[in-house]
């Protein structure tokens, strides 16, 4: 019987073929997750170029480019910062287009074992990863907080009109849920990753041991037969459901970044 | 459903659990990241986001541009619609005054060689009367000639002895 081992997809090898890099002690060499955000940025910076001709009737590449752009400038940063949220786009874009080319990799690319590397690998299930990514975001929106309004930055922890111990009370919890951000947002997208890649490798994996059972015998033995081939529905069902969960979990990310960023942005101005 | 085998036995990354919580694997994946990361970014910043932005604003400008003159050109034709039914109608009143002038120069000419005709025949019919008048009037005159005349011969024939003709005048005279 095919042992289930739904964990080993996120396993971390490095890429044999390549030279080993170690930097001051760390070992930065090129490994499959690595490999594979490689592969995403070039996939993206690609697709892009495609879809960046600026001809005024669009082909298939660049009205696929541009839905994704206006997603992002017409559906969150335009309404959500306003007409001052222009310079913020870029950010935005490449965190939408990262994370939800990484995640769709993790489903379209679930190949297997082809050319002496395991193709199914999802980067945005490797804490690492959206850890970086979260960082990344917690530290622009800091920056450019700072940058924005100077030390009125901390006005963002203190509702205006407030008598001064209750605005240090609630001063308090206020940086706390700021301070939280990163590990919720590195969290998050981890954990649906995670999860998903986890259910379906663990129903893949009873397509096959069930139909072992199944193949085995005759009798009670059958119904693994059946057993199989409701996994197999499940796989191609929850199959769907991720490349949802991709496209979502990417949205997510990119709405909670423009939200964090309004909040500096626009601190004091009405909100 | 329950599962045989729920757990791997022989996972040897296993052992201290999830394969993500290896420490040994986050330098390289935090370093790579955060440099495709800034490579993708400042790809957008210049290339990507200027260019399809600048596609769509361009797209966009071009439509409402085109609206503007499919609107525009609508209106001058509505004008041009417009100009040519007041020309039309225009036309017609000016038609219809031709053709009520006509009318009435025919009609005038007509009662004008009518009023003349009426003159030449007034004019005729007063010269024939005029003529009939004269001949009774030398009728008349005539008749008194010859009523003097007879006047004359009956008192000779009566009495024997013609009357002068002062007194055949005078009797002519009280008789009349």
């Amino acid at each position: 019987m095919a042992a289930i081992e739904p964990m080993k997809q996120f396993l971390i090898e490095r890429v044999e073929w390549l030279p080993p890099i170690v930097v001051g002690g760390f070992d930065l060499s090129v490994t499959n997750s690595v490999l594979m955000m490689l592969i995403a940025a070039v996939v993206i910076v690609v697709s892009l170029g495609m879809s960046a001709k600026g001809a005024i009737v669009p082909g298939r590449m660049q009205a696929v480019g541009e839905s994704l752009f206006d997603l992002i400038d017409g559906t969150l940063v335009t309404p959500i910062i306003g007409h001052n949220g222009k310079p913020y786009i870029p950010f935005v874009f490449t965190i939408f287009m990262l994370v939800l080319t990484m995640n769709l990799m993790g489903v379209v690319l679930a190949v297997g074992h082809v050319g002496g590397l395991d193709w199914t690998f999802t980067p945005t299930a490797q804490l690492a990863v959206t850890a970086t990514l979260a960082v990344i975001t917690f530290m622009s929106v800091l920056v450019i907080g700072f940058i924005k309004n100077g030390l009125g930055f901390f006005k963002l922890f203190v509702p205006p009109g407030v008598h001064w111990a209750m605005a240090l009370f609630i001063g308090f919890f206020e940086l706390i849920s700021f301070l939280v951000r990163p590990l919720t947002l590195a969290m998050r997208l981890f954990g649906n990753m995670l999860g998903g890649h986890v259910v379906m490798n663990i129903f893949a994996s009873f397509v096959v041991a069930l139909g072992a059972v199944g193949l085995a015998g005759f009798g009670l033995n059958s119904l693994g037969l059946v057993g199989s081939g409701l996994s197999l529905a499940m796989v191609i069902a929850l199959t769907g459901l991720e490349l949802v969960v991709a496209g979502l979990q990417a949205f997510v990310f990119a709405a909670l970044a423009t939200v964090y960023l309004n909040e500096v942005v626009n601190l004091g101005h009405g909100h | 459903m329950a599962s045989p085998t729920q757990e791997g036995t022989t996972e040897p990354a296993q052992a201290g659990g999830l394969p993500q919580f290896d420490p040994q694997w986050w330098p390289g994946q935090i370093a790579w990241f955060s440099l495709i990361f800034l490579v993708v970014f400042l790809l957008m910043r210049s290339v990507f986001v200027p260019r399809i932005g600048g596609t769509i604003e361009a797209r966009d400008a071009k439509i409402e541009g085109d609206i503007a003159d499919a609107r525009r050109l609508k209106a001058e034709a509505d004008a041009q619609a417009q100009a040519a039914a007041a020309e039309t109608a225009q036309a017609r009143a000016q038609a219809q005054k031709l053709a009520a002038d006509a009318r009435a120069q025919a009609k005038a000419e007509i009662s004008a060689s009518l009023s003349a005709e009426e003159a030449k025949l007034a004019e005729t019919t007063e010269a024939a009367e005029a003529s009939i008048r004269a001949a009774r009037d030398e009728a008349m005159g005539n008749v008194r000639a010859i009523a003097a005349d007879t006047a004359g011969a009956i008192v000779a024939k009566l009495t024997g002895q013609a009357a002068t003709p002062g007194e055949i005048d005078a009797a002519l005279a009280a008789k009349a």
